[in-house]
């Protein structure tokens, strides 16, 4: 078996996230201690004192576990930085859950953080070895547009139809954002907004590219059978799964563009781990890595949601809207709440705990019961995915 | 070493681009036409001209020789630019590489080939001040000789050295400086009759069947070619190409060739800097001869360049790019461990399943398998079709836009690279592209040199492409 559920059941019992913003004035430490502290906040009775080991995820905002353990002034605790590309912060999640399903701790906390907003660029700086000089020098949406002409042509769809899709992916996660306080752009869009904004890479302008802000996320994990001493609502971790692609979708023909073969593995371990055999009807809400519009096209076929070459048209029948079938992002996703790096996982996490919980207000799912948080990095052909399966029951 | 004094191999490379009108304001009135110049890609430099030129003519070019590349604009002060070229071409390491300098090292370097000591590429970018007379009359283009007999065999040579303060430029600067050419052409004149008079009479003939004039200087070249008595197809590939510095004796002599039939004479007379005079007879195999495109052809296939684009290009109008930081500079010890696949863009095929990785690796991408002995596959030559396209329009070129693609390479192995020479929006899926040397980008003071692609020859619609504006 690829991958199994672990030994004890994990569960989330606390969260916090910052507002994703400009934070022209605080800096990576102080969003870190506001995550952290509304997290620990949410607990009456739990101090950081009780949090046995710490994971801090950050893509290019810090090194080292001293990333989170300086700024809270950590003493004698273990805390272990992360990096994953843009799947930074579940990959912090993913290994704090682990540590409390060996039995090792008791209690531990999963971070993420990015601060983006102090480089003098809109977008991402991260830095990359010495090298030899013959990689294409690709920005993130160039690398991610590539999906849009060969979705379109694997699938007979003509390129108005496409833009038709991404323009509602847009919308749809400015709508939910704009019931989100904490989203970065708390605004609705037209779609003639989308389409009319700036070209960036292929078919896409800035309005069908993640929004670039600075935040910080966090949770509290303990074991399932803990966790009734802390919450009364915890949200369970049922599945969950993680895959660093190879690489071969770049270095050797065959890979076509129209699917992350890497989110499709991680999915069905993940569904299988949680007992999902139908993840269409089965799934109640799902936050998933819409970093660029066309993004969220091909996950629906990925995750299970529409089937291949579908996904366009399901998109454009509102399936995923907050009030259709399947509600996607409804927390604003990448595009609308914004894209901290070492943040976004975790962020994905708030929001399918909060749903779970029911806490979700004006965006609020009802009877929502089962949650994908899907979040991945890299680019088609060459990347990371993280599938999680959580839900309000064990 | 050729047994026989001459041209065994030669071929031209001209840049896809022209320029025929250099108003700064378009709306004004329009300019006596008629003169064109070539212009390189702004990822072109002397040593990817020599690369292209060379491709297909010196693979075989035997240790002990010498590889010239002879320039103007070598794209490094000190370091040797002819080395990048003997990498790319993966010339045997006993061949060695060496830089020509000066305005004359076009006619020395081909003096040399057909001495039978060297394969040469005689390549030149060109640059005026914007507005400067001459402007038109200069162009970027390379010439390729590799030595033997095939083209042509050297009947006579003669040479006339002279000093003279024609054209100069000191370091740093970019643009030639020029003396009042009437006073150039006098002493230029007078040098290439002496060396064509001489040459002739050692190959004791009173006329040649084609005389060939390359001068730096318009004047002479007038009054050479009148009396010699050449037919005039020099001064019209010249009207189409401008004046192209060291390469233009090269390129003046590889469109003789194009036309020329076995036995004809052909009299190459350069008048730079002093004269050179060549007297050749056309070989029985000089057809075959040839590498790539004829002179014409490429003339035909190229595209019209407006001038904003093209003073942006050579860095003569300072344009605003994306709020983006530079693309990184590449590091010596990863050039050097992956010359393979830098140069020559050699990938590895898998002794287990066959198919090919990119960038090479040790572990199969297809199968997993760890290679004991992979094998190195160079998919420079080969035809590949477009997987997918983007079009960065945040890019750090000079340029708006540039079309990125993922390509898989006919006979397997798949590309990710920029695609240059070609209008992005033109790019589509299913495209046949091949692997051309361009210069990337220069950051640090390092230039950083790869492979991209361009519109595979096949798919280039011959005429279309003259008469398009951008």
């Amino acid at each position: 078996m690829a991958s199994r559920r672990t030994t004890h059941d994990v569960a989330i019992v606390a969260m916090g996230c910052t507002p994703f913003r400009d934070h022209w004035n605080s800096s990576a430490d102080d969003l870190l201690v506001d995550a952290v502290q509304e997290c620990v906040g949410s607990l009456p009775d739990v101090t950081l004192d009780d949090v046995d080991a710490f994971w801090v995820g950050t893509q290019g905002s810090g090194m080292s576990g001293q990333t989170l353990a300086r700024p809270l002034r950590l003493t004698g605790k273990p805390v272990t930085r992360v990096e994953n590309y843009c799947a930074t912060g579940s990959e912090a999640f993913r290994n704090a859950a682990f540590a409390v399903a060996s039995g090792a701790y008791d209690m531990v906390m999963a971070t993420g953080v990015e601060k983006l907003k102090d480089s003098s660029y809109s977008g991402l700086s991260a830095v990359f070895p010495p090298a030899d000089g013959t990689d294409v020098d690709w920005t993130a949406p160039a690398g991610f547009s590539l999906l849009a002409p060969a979705y379109q042509a694997a699938h007979g769809i003509d390129e108005g139809e496409m833009r038709a899709a991404m323009t509602r992916v847009a919308v749809k996660n400015h709508a939910n954002g704009a019931r989100n306080d904490r989203a970065q752009f708390r605004r609705a869009v037209t779609a003639e907004t989308v389409e009319r904004s700036p070209r960036i890479a292929g078919q896409l302008g800035v309005m069908d590219c993640s929004g670039v802000s600075d935040g910080a996320a966090a949770a509290i994990l303990v074991r399932a059978e803990d966790a009734h001493r802390y919450t009364d609502r915890p949200v369970y971790l049922r599945g969950m799964s993680f895959v660093a692609g190879s690489g071969a979708g770049l270095a050797a023909d065959g890979y076509d563009f129209t699917t992350f073969p890497e989110v499709v593995t991680a999915a069905r371990e993940a569904y299988e781990q949680a007992g999902v055999t139908d993840p269409a009807a089965q799934i109640s809400l799902a936050e998933v890595h819409d970093c660029f519009t066309p993004t969220e096209v091909v996950l629906m076929e990925d995750l299970g949601f529409s089937a291949r070459g579908k996904a366009w048209r399901d998109i454009l029948d509102g399936r995923y809207d907050l009030d259709g079938a399947l509600p996607v992002n409804t927390d604003g996703g990448l595009k609308s709440f914004g894209h901290p790096i070492g943040a976004t996982g975790l962020r994905m996490m708030f929001e399918c705990f909060t749903q779970l919980r029911g806490e979700a207000g004006p965006r609020q799912v009802p009877d929502a019961r089962l949650a994908v948080a899907q979040n991945l990095g890299g680019q088609p052909g060459s990347c990371v995915a993280f599938v999680a399966v959580l839900g309000n029951e064990r | 070493m050729p047994e026989q004094p001459g041209i065994d191999a030669y071929a031209a490379y001209l840049p896809a681009y022209a320029l025929d009108d250099t108003r700064l304001d378009p709306t004004g009135p329009a300019r006596d036409g008629g003169r064109t110049r070539g212009v390189a890609g702004y990822d072109e430099d002397a040593v990817t001209m020599a690369v292209e030129a060379l491709r297909h003519v010196a693979a075989d070019t035997p240790a002990g020789r010498h590889l010239l590349l002879a320039t103007t604009s070598a794209p490094y002060e000190t370091k040797t630019s002819a080395g990048v070229v003997h990498e790319a071409l993966g010339l045997d390491p006993g061949v060695t590489a060496l830089d020509l300098r000066g305005h004359r090292a076009g006619a020395s370097a081909l003096d040399l080939v057909l001495r039978g000591v060297a394969t040469a590429a005689l390549a030149d970018v060109r640059t005026t001040r914007p507005g400067a007379p001459d402007e038109l009359a200069q162009g970027d283009a390379a010439a390729a000789f590799a030595g033997g007999g095939r083209a042509a065999v050297l009947l006579a040579r003669a040479g006339h050295t002279t000093e003279l303060l024609d054209r100069w430029r000191l370091p740093g600067e970019r643009h030639d400086r020029v003396w009042d050419e009437r006073f150039t052409a006098e002493i230029l004149v007078a040098a290439g009759l002496d060396a064509a008079r001489r040459a002739l009479a050692q190959a004791s003939l009173d006329a040649v069947d084609e005389v060939v004039v390359s001068s730096s200087n318009p004047r002479a070249a007038a009054a050479l070619r009148k009396a010699l008595g050449g037919t005039g197809g020099d001064a019209s590939v010249e009207r189409a190409t401008g004046f192209t510095g060291v390469a233009h004796p090269g390129l003046l002599l590889a469109a003789a060739l194009d036309e020329a039939e076995p036995g004809q004479t052909i009299l190459l007379l350069s008048a730079t800097e002093g004269a050179d005079a060549f007297v050749l007879r056309v070989g029985d195999d000089v057809r075959a001869a040839r590498g790539g495109p004829t002179v014409r052809a490429q003339l035909a296939a190229r595209q019209r360049l407006g001038y904003g684009r093209y003073l942006r290009w050579r860095g003569l109008l300072d344009v605003q790019g994306p709020a983006r930081p530079a693309s990184p500079a590449p590091a010596a010890p990863p050039m050097h461990r992956r010359a393979g696949w830098k140069y020559r863009l050699e990938g590895s095929r898998c002794d287990a399943c066959g198919r090919v990785t990119t960038p090479p690796g040790r572990v199969c991408a297809s199968c997993g398998v760890a290679g004991s002995g992979a094998t190195a596959v160079s998919l420079r030559d080969r035809t590949a079709r477009v997987v997918s396209v983007t079009r960065d329009h945040l890019t750090t070129m000079p340029e708006p836009e540039v079309a990125i693609v993922v390509a898989d390479v006919d006979g397997g192995g798949r590309l990710s690279a920029y695609v240059t020479d070609v209008a992005p929006g033109d790019v589509r899926v299913g495209m046949p592209v091949t692997p051309v040397f361009r210069r990337l980008w220069t950051t640090d003071s390092i230039h950083n040199y790869f492979w991209k692609l361009r519109p595979a020859p096949a798919d280039a619609a011959p005429g279309k492409d003259t008469a398009d504006g951008q």
